[in-house]
């Protein structure tokens, strides 16, 4: 059995990344999954960061985000602001066991598609909603981002350098804390309709699963009335404990000493003895009384050294040591490849894009792993399999639909993202740097182009 | 199977109609990211049995404390990730309370554990010994690169997995050091795709009878979530980094005259230039240099000075409700302080009071998802050390006796 979730149906009208990472994942694990979108409105997901930035052609067919994050889906495009396309979708709901969205409220109810409407067509539907506030309440139609809810949670307050302000990652992070939730909750509901044959409403707030990971600081606020200060990448019971530069161009360590033993690695790994000696550092707490001094020292000595190899090096002596791999450390990482973590997932030729590797799973389960990779849908790929495969439409309704707009294979108004140049990209910042031979690496490393 | 009645500590009964009202999970986990796994399972109505070394899960040190008195019962953090879960003390390093845990076992639905991977095949508790035991057994575990590979023992603490999962490099600021999230993200990223990943086997469990393994690497749960971070790479042979304060981008963070918002005047293509000029009271914007998205990312630096200029003179609560009267979906950055005192996040009545033996009530962020059917519930606080362990043994059949001489030999 390739996947845990063999004979699960999923309709998806998700969009970005809180419900369709979530669904991805699910779909991995052997769910047959229905992505929903339409041609009246393109998702930007399939309008930027396009194969070679190339906005030629059915660049829609060509965005890294979409197919990042719909990996292993059908796709169905489908014009639910038409009553034939909200048909078609009743009829989906009629032989799915779950229904995932994360539109607001507002958008949800114009549409009829709240859950007390799906259960009287499917009394057992599992209907999950993603929104960044939650169904309810004031906000309830506030759209939200993943910084949004970064910020509304009071993750992104307590982040940041001691001498600064607030800082967020520069990716949606709390898209994918909820997606990560939304997985937990949705197997929650499949195992409650397993044991009593129901389904129910799944109302997940992004703000919500955030301040959930955040109760150290909360409960410090609830419990003692203190809000956290701002602290960068310190640790209040470790010293050294930080990112330190290393040889090259942004290369960097992080180095966490947990415990007498590994302050001793370190100073063997660096070379001062004299540092072992001193008196001033022996212990946790006169280490962290030293902490800025013993910072400014460490960082001193790692500035000439290469960062994996200075990790290889305090990895052997027990200490907790990382380089601050960016992106092409981390696809090229003989970890990772071992572990199998990157899918390889071979595209429609019709896009021209050869097979590329794509981030896998955090889990792994032995006995049934996962289904063997295929691409997100292109526009409209399996509108034909759906509508006469699996609701017996017939070709003459098919191709009403088709004719009405409420079907189709490319957007009506495509316009796609041309980013500037990748020297432009460089010189604004934006990208660390750019290499030529890429395509040709990737292929080496992944095996692909044998 | 189904709902069920237990007791609950307050010596009544009350109707356990969680979504996993029956399963049974064996919590062998410490510190945060197993025990947020199971926290997630307990407060959806598993039965999750905490087995704690005799000097107790590690997590029991974790700052902030109750009143900031530190103590073995007082650490926050481990009342919030322990709820709901019974605790008995067991040495595994002893033959006898590893024969315990078998016995514990036999009838167990899933085994949750984080130890470095060699701890429990050092132990004879490998999963393939365990699974032998017991086919239906679930066995999960989190560690920190997962429990293969050539890192497999390399050691972590939060701040190397952001390092080495790559989340770290693209983090900060554009001239300084990489940063990390404050706390813990990575511990619970990867608890709560330990709980996932769980689930999914139990799932598998409750349609064939069998069990099997579950591996979660915390590296992968960050490496899992950064979007296109590598695939910048794939695509076009760019390498991501921190950004710049000007990137052309809408959508950053930007400094108000009162605190901090996230601007957002809409995705994509269905931003109307016009309108987002209008609402910022800024004719400075209305230029072709920066009325579509090519042309934006072309004049990055000197949109991004405009902007700069024009948010300083706003008030964060006066500008995010006014954006989102035109459905610019627009956030504010909170405190905890703040965040508690939302009034969206009142109305939800996200912040729960946990009832606690010793200390009284506590107000707890609550339930991370609402599920209509199978609730989130806290009905009991989180255990003190070894709270259960007469109570479990003796239903085990150990005397009085036993238990004493148990004791004596440090077993329990």
């Amino acid at each position: 059995m390739a996947g845990p979730l063999e004979g699960v149906r999923i309709v998806e009208m998700g969009q970005l990344i809180a419900i369709p990472s979530a669904m991805k994942w699910m779909a991995d694990m052997g769910a047959q999954v229905i992505r929903l979108e339409s041609v009246q409105r393109l998702e930007s997901y399939r309008t930027d960061s396009l194969y070679h930035n190339d906005v030629d052609g059915e660049f829609w067919n060509r965005g890294a985000n979409f197919y990042e994050q719909n990996r292993n889906k059908l796709g169905l495009t489908l014009d639910l602001s038409r009553d034939e396309g909200r048909a078609v979708l009743r009829d989906l709901i009629a032989v799915a066991d779950v229904f995932a969205e994360n539109f607001t409220p507002r958008v949800i109810r114009n549409f009829g598609l709240e859950y007390e409407d799906l259960r009287k067509i499917r009394p057992d539907i599992i209907m999950v909603s993603s929104t960044g506030y939650g169904f309810n309440g004031p906000w309830a139609n506030f759209g939200a981002t993943g910084p949004a809810t970064e910020g509304a949670a009071g993750l992104a307050y307590i982040t940041g350098y001691r001498d600064g302000g607030p800082v967020m990652s520069e990716i949606p992070f709390t898209d994918y804390t909820a997606g990560e939730h939304t997985v937990a909750a949705v197997m929650l509901a499949l195992m409650h309709r397993l044991n009593t044959g129901q389904g129910q409403f799944i109302d997940v707030s992004q703000t919500q699963t955030c301040s959930a990971t955040i109760p150290e600081a909360l409960l410090d606020w609830t419990v003692n009335g203190r809000v956290p200060e701002r602290i960068g990448n310190e640790d209040p019971a470790m010293s050294p404990h930080g990112c330190y530069p290393c040889a090259g161009d942004d290369r960097w360590i992080a180095i966490a000493v947990d415990s007498d033993e590994a302050w001793l690695g370190l100073c063997r790994v660096m070379g001062r003895a004299d540092w072992a000696a001193d008196e001033r550092y022996a212990d946790v707490l006169s280490r962290i009384r030293h902490r800025a001094e013993l910072d400014k020292m460490l960082g001193f000595e790692t500035r000439n050294r290469d960062n994996h190899e200075l990790m290889a090096r305090l990895q052997a002596e027990g200490v907790a040591a990382g380089a601050v791999v960016d992106s092409e450390d981390l696809l090229f990482n003989e970890h990772l490849q071992e572990r199998r973590f990157y899918e390889i997932v071979a595209h429609n030729d019709a896009t021209g894009m050869p097979p590329l590797p794509y981030a896998g799973r955090p889990w792994k389960l032995s006995d049934t792993p996962a289904v063997p990779p295929q691409p997100a849908p292109i526009m409209g790929q399996h509108n034909r399999d759906i509508l006469a495969g699996l609701l017996g439409r017939t070709d003459d309704e098919i191709a009403a639909l088709e004719e009405a707009q409420v079907i189709g294979f490319a957007p009506l108004s495509p316009r796609g993202v041309r980013r500037p140049s990748l020297d432009e990209q460089v010189r604004q910042g934006r990208m660390q740097r750019y290499e030529t031979d890429y395509a040709e690496r990737v292929a080496q490393w992944f095996g692909t182009d044998r | 199977m189904g709902l069920e009645w237990l007791p609950n500590s307050f010596g009544g009964l009350i109707l356990n109609n969680g979504a996993l009202a029956g399963v049974k999970v064996i919590d062998l986990t410490h510190h945060i990211a197993g025990p947020y796994a199971t926290k997630l399972l307990a407060d959806f109505g598993a039965d999750v049995l905490k087995i704690e070394r005799p000097g107790g899960d590690p997590g029991r040190r974790l700052p902030p404390f109750y009143h900031d008195e530190p103590g073995a019962e007082t650490s926050l953090p481990f009342l919030y990730l322990n709820t709901n879960k019974r605790s008995i003390t067991l040495n595994l390093k002893s033959e006898t309370g590893r024969a315990i845990l078998m016995d514990l076992l036999a009838d167990a639905d899933a085994v949750v554990e984080n130890f470095a991977p060699r701890v429990m095949p050092a132990l004879g508790l490998d999963a393939d010994t365990l699974r032998k035991r017991n086919p239906k057994l679930v066995v999960a575990s989190v560690s920190n690169f997962g429990q293969t590979g050539p890192w497999r023992d390399f050691r972590a603490t939060e701040i190397v997995e952001y390092a080495l999962g790559g989340l770290m490099y693209i983090f900060g600021a554009y001239d300084r050091e990489p940063l990390k999230h404050a706390l813990h993200q990575a511990q619970f990223k990867a608890g709560t795709n330990l709980a996932s990943g769980t689930l999914m086997a139990l799932y598998h469990q409750r349609l064939t009878g069998q069990g099997q393994r579950v591996d979660v690497s915390i590296q992968e749960s960050i490496a899992s979530a950064l979007r296109d971070v590598t695939n910048n790479y794939t695509y076009t042979g760019a390498v991501r980094r921190r950004q710049p304060n000007h990137t052309g981008d809408l959508t950053r963070l930007r400094a108000v005259s009162d605190g901090y918002v996230l601007p957002n005047p809409g995705m994509g293509a269905t931003l109307d230039w016009k309108v987002l000029v209008d609402f910022l009271e800024a004719p400075d914007l209305d230029d072709e240099r920066f009325d579509n998205a090519s042309a934006r990312l072309e004049n990055a630096e000197a949109l991004g000075d405009i902007l700069d200029q024009i948010f300083a003179t706003k008030q964060k609560q006066e500008i995010f409700y006014a954006a989102h009267q035109k459905r610019f979906i627009y956030g504010v950055i909170d405190s905890p302080e703040e965040t508690v005192d939302n009034p969206q996040i009142q109305a939800r009545g996200y912040y729960v009071p946990v009832h606690h033996p010793d200390l009284g009530e506590i107000m707890f962020p609550g339930a991370p998802f609402l599920m209509s059917g199978s609730p989130w519930a806290v009905t009991d606080a989180a255990p003190r050390l070894g709270e259960h362990t007469r109570a479990v043994l003796g239903e085990m059949g150990y005397s009085t006796q036993e238990l004493a001489w148990l004791r004596a030999s440090e077993v329990i």
